[in-house]
């Protein structure tokens, strides 16, 4: 099949859509994981108020599709400011993939954090390391070997889910193989384009995770071989 | 430090600790002194660990006094580091940090918390890890180690501190038979070195050879103290008899 000059175009479009949704897809994710370490941690502090809160906070905002929590921030975001500041399809699909992710990640570490061996705790305690040094060189890095394949599966996921934010008039990757697939008569070409972007990122995720988990396995691998 | 009567390492006194509402220690006094090794032991429950987990704060107790070396065990968080630094803790399920290396396991007290070099603190993990003999195997991860090898790099680890004190919780409970015997030399040669030890262990060969002083505990008290010698061959209570013709047997 040959492709027009038309089409070429369009495949321009399709590149730019692509960047836009990487920058959602990255930034959201970013954020999601600064967010979740945070309150991750802060919900794991022994206190019964913030545990009610966060218990009924968790599982309101996992039980709601994302798409609602899009349409939510962008057609209710501007109502709240008053109609004074205009919301972006962006700035509201980022916020919503924020909003959701961080509760995921959130789960993520504090399961992880239950899972390091209270002995790890007590190691460092007794040999007179201070908290935060624990927390870096000892609790941290197991924290993290628990959860990256749980973080891994939540990259992919957030990454597919800009693919929602088009429904809010994001011009994203999706968006626009929508409208040249709906031009150009050829939905095959463009739909397939960019299922093949995300699947060649969801790859390129296997590979950079497996070296992550390498990276962090240390010291377990080894037992294993 | 030095001066007219010796200061005691540990002195504890009317010491009292609650779990909830679970009465846990009661009444605790005991005093130990420079290069005395203590053994404790006792029946499962009996509050073996809550005690010598008090003396370095890994649990705070509700009344009475601790001082160790002088420092008095409260909730000033300078003095809780001063005791940390003083006082080596070895436990039953040895607590490596299983990411990394051996050396570095004994590396990362020195540094973080005396702010050592990395070359010194190399120089001195090395250094007691071949005085456990253990040297040769710097390099692995804790998991590629033996029970026995992992406790005593665990040992390693905390004299890496140099404190002055080391508490054992039962050391060698969780290993096979033919593994107590390395870790219990370890520590005998620590003890000929002069270190003040409180070990809670069920070995009674150990306790035999090494301990100044065995103590009894039973429902949170210490219901015995004695010299070794006196501890097994002519026990006082019927407790410890009764705990004694169990344990031998
Ligand atoms: N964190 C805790 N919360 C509540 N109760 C506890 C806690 N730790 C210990 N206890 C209770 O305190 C008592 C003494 O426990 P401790 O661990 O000191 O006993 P032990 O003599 O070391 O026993 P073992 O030989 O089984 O190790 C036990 O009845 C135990 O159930
Ligand atoms: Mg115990």
């Amino acid at each position: 099949m040959l492709i027009s000059a038309s089409e070429a175009g369009y495949f321009q479009q399709l590149a730019r859509g692509a960047v836009i949704t990487m920058e959602l897809a990255v930034s959201g994710y970013i954020l999601a994981l600064i967010g979740g370490a945070v309150v991750g941690l802060v919900t794991l502090l022994p206190n019964r108020a913030i545990q009610a809160v966060w218990r009924v906070y968790a599982s309101i905002v996992m039980g709601v599709p994302s798409l609602l929590v899009i349409f939510l921030f962008y057609y209710g975001g501007g109502t709240l400011l008053g109609g004074i500041i205009d919301i972006t399809p962006f700035e509201a699909g980022l916020t919503a993939l924020v909003v959701v992710y961080t509760v995921y990640v959130a789960e993520l570490v504090r399961g992880a954090m239950r899972n390091v061996p209270r002995g790890q705790f007590e190691a460092t305690a007794a040999l007179a390391i201070r908290p935060v040094g624990a927390w870096l060189h000892v609790i941290m890095p197991q924290v993290v070997r628990l959860a990256l394949p749980g973080l891994v599966n939540i990259w992919m996921i957030v990454l597919k889910d800009t693919a929602l934010v088009s429904l809010a008039g994001l011009n994203d990757l999706v968006s626009h193989a929508k409208t040249a697939a709906g031009a150009t008569k050829e939905p095959f070409i463009f739909f397939i384009a960019a299922a093949l972007f995300f699947v060649v990122f969801s790859a390129v995720t296997l590979r950079f995770s497996a070296r992550l988990e390498a990276r962090f396995g240390r010291g377990l691998a080894v037992a294993k071989a | 430090m030095s001066g007219t009567a010796p200061l005691p390492a540990i002195m504890i006194a009317g010491l009292d600790k609650f779990y909830g509402g679970f009465h846990a220690l009661k009444h605790i006094d005991l005093e130990v002194r420079r290069g005395e090794k203590i053994v404790v032991c006792g029946p499962s429950g009996s509050g073996k660990s809550t005690l010598i987990r008090c003396i370095n704060r890994l649990e705070p107790h509700d009344s009475g006094r601790i001082v160790v070396n002088g420092i008095d065990v409260n909730d000033a968080s300078s003095n809780i580091q001063d005791v940390r630094r003083e006082v080596g803790m070895v436990f039953q399920s040895f607590n490596l940090f299983p990411h990394l290396t051996i050396l570095e396991n004994c590396m990362l007290a020195p540094r973080l918390a005396l702010g050592m070099k990395k070359a010194e603190a190399e120089r001195l993990a090395q250094r007691f890890l071949d005085r456990v003999h253990i040297g040769e195997q710097a390099a692995k991860f804790p998991a590629q180690l033996s029970g026995g090898q992992q406790q005593r790099v665990a040992i390693a680890r905390a004299l890496c501190m140099e404190p002055r004190i080391m508490l054992f919780d039962e050391p060698t409970s969780s290993l096979d038979p033919e593994m107590i015997k390395e870790v219990l030399e370890v520590m005998e040669e620590l003890a000929d070195d002069g270190m003040t030890m409180i070990c809670v262990t069920h070995e009674m060969g150990f306790a035999r050879r090494v301990a100044s002083r065995c103590v009894f505990m039973d429902q949170g008290e210490i219901v015995e103290i004695a010299e070794a010698a006196a501890f097994f061959e002519a026990p006082r209570s019927d407790r410890l008899r009764a705990f004694l013709s169990q344990i031998l047997h």
